[in-house]
């Protein structure tokens, strides 16, 4: 599912990523840590084309990322989840509609799409706010929303990049069940967080980013 | 698609509706005074062309020049300027003509004879300034007046003309800069949203439809507005202009299509411009 190879990011020529090189295989679920800063975030993006590589090779459910021309990235981001760390929620739109709203671009029916979106705000508990709008939600109610929206239209690949930093244990907790169940389902999930209560929670594949490289590749707890 | 840009650009429309509709007559004003302005400036064509008549300048030959003399000298000048055209002025014509102006010379002149008066030539060209060389020939005495009433008016119109022109495409300018400011302002407003609509995969027709419709609205109507407001001001305009015994039309065709093709191309072209912009510098 993913293939990085010799990943160099530069920032101002800072160097965040050094010559990385990894694979994820479709179905796996990886959690990818490291302290604050280390390049987690920026290795999520440059996965879903939101920034490119100083150097390197990126490789994505068969596309490579890195030279991939804009009129392509449409494509590769439907086949993508994303759940960003600062829930980029849509502030003119209720709950409801942005999760539908991100289904108008699969092309998905209105009702369907409402049937979906509500199946899946039901299952993160925020079916009752549905006609809310963002501003008037918690932090952790937000990062729910960003969450159903991630997963509504059931992607092949899922980023997570912190989606637990909003919430308590209980619903922390309950979001790694639900991205394990679709795990399950037999979607790829890429996990970034420096929770390390979340890490201990579940045994998986581990990737430990420090000083730019991948200074550990393995099941955590070690 | 479509529906979903029409849906989303009327939600744009509506959370800026008033705002959009001012600048929108904001928009209409220079466009609707450019328009203005070439119209009033095609009523002078008439005037203008005043300058291209030929002028008529006289020129009075010296008296000691007999009739052979002075035809001799005629034929000359006709044949090193083949633009002018000479005309022998009688001595009785003069005699006329003075008498009409100075009476009390009619006396004088019966008394004498208007073999008195010096023989005179008109030169009859479009460049009268060109007859002013005559005045270092021997055989002229004077040169008369070069400019006629006709040339300076002509002239004045002529640079009038030049002067609208520059105010209208000062106006255009005003427009374009309007719509630019206007639409870019707008399109940066919703810069977080359309980075978003891009991160979750939507297409480049997808995110810049709606933006496209909620522009195009209010540009719909500046055109409208502008159209309007030019016939009406053209109008009025006409009805000063007639007793000044200006040629004063309607609005051309030519102009209004401008206007219409300004008032909504302009906005739109400066919504595709900033959306491009924004694509590029955008999240990539």
């Amino acid at each position: 599912m993913i293939r990085i190879r010799g990943l160099t990011k530069d920032y101002d020529r800072r160097p965040i990523l050094r010559g990385v090189d990894l694979s994820i295989d479709a179905g796996e679920m990886v959690f990818l840590t490291g302290p604050s800063g280390v390049g987690k975030t920026t290795l999520l993006r440059m996965l879903y084309a939101a920034e490119r590589p100083t150097a390197g090779e990126i490789w994505v459910a068969g596309s490579r990322v890195d030279t991939l021309p804009r009129s392509a990235l449409p494509e590769l981001r439907r086949k993508i989840g994303v759940i960003f760390q600062d829930f980029k929620l849509l502030r003119r739109k209720t709950v409801l509609e942005n999760v539908t709203f991100v289904l108008r671009f699969h092309g998905i029916p209105p009702r369907e799409a409402h049937r979906r979106a509500y199946n899946v705000l039901k299952r993160l508990g925020l079916h009752h706010r549905q006609s809310a709008y963002p501003e008037s939600l918690s932090g952790g109610e937000q990062q729910r929303v960003a969450i159903a929206r991630a997963l509504v239209y059931q992607p092949r690949l899922i980023l997570a990049d912190e989606p637990t930093g909003n919430l308590d244990a209980d619903l922390a907790a309950e979001l790694l069940s639900l991205l394990c169940d679709i795990n399950y389902q037999g979607a790829t999930v890429v996990l970034a967080t420096h929770d390390h209560a979340l890490l201990e929670s579940l045994p998986a594949r581990t990737l430990v980013l420090h000083r730019g490289g991948v200074d550990y590749d393995g099941m955590w707890p070690p | 698609m479509i529906r979903h840009a029409l849906a989303e650009g009327w939600l744009l429309l509506r959370s800026r509706g008033l705002i959009s509709a001012v600048l929108a007559l904001a928009l209409a004003i220079p466009i609707s005074l450019a328009g203005v302005t070439l119209s009033v400036r095609q009523w002078l064509d008439p005037v203008i062309d005043l300058g291209d008549r030929e002028s008529v300048v006289a020129v009075l030959l010296h008296p000691r020049l007999d009739e052979a003399e002075r035809r001799a000298w005629m034929s000359n000048q006709a044949l090193s300027h083949p633009r002018w055209r000479l005309v022998a002025v009688e001595p009785e014509e003069l005699a006329n003509r003075l008498a009409t102006w100075f009476p009390y010379l009619e006396e004088i002149m019966q008394r004498q004879g208007p073999e008195m008066l010096a023989p005179m030539v008109e030169i009859r060209t479009v460049n009268p300034e060109t007859v002013l060389e005559l005045k270092d020939h021997d055989e002229v005495l004077a040169v008369g007046p070069t400019s006629s009433v006709n040339q300076v008016v002509g002239r004045v119109a002529q640079r009038f003309a030049v002067v609208l022109i520059g105010i209208a495409a000062a106006l255009v300018a005003g427009a374009v800069l309007l719509a630019a400011v206007w639409v870019h302002l707008e399109i940066l407003r919703h810069g977080e949203e359309i980075a978003i609509m891009r991160l979750m995969g939507a297409t480049e027709a997808t995110v810049r439809g709606p933006f496209l419709v909620a522009v195009a609205a209010p540009a719909l109507v500046a055109a409208v507005a502008s159209v309007v407001s030019t016939l009406v001001a053209v109008g009025w305009m006409a009805q000063l202009a007639a007793p000044l015994g200006l040629t004063a039309g309607g609005v051309p065709a030519a102009i209004l299509a401008g206007e219409i093709l300004a008032a909504a191309g302009l906005p739109m072209a400066a919504a595709l411009i900033t959306l491009e912009r924004h694509t590029s510098d955008g999240e990539r």
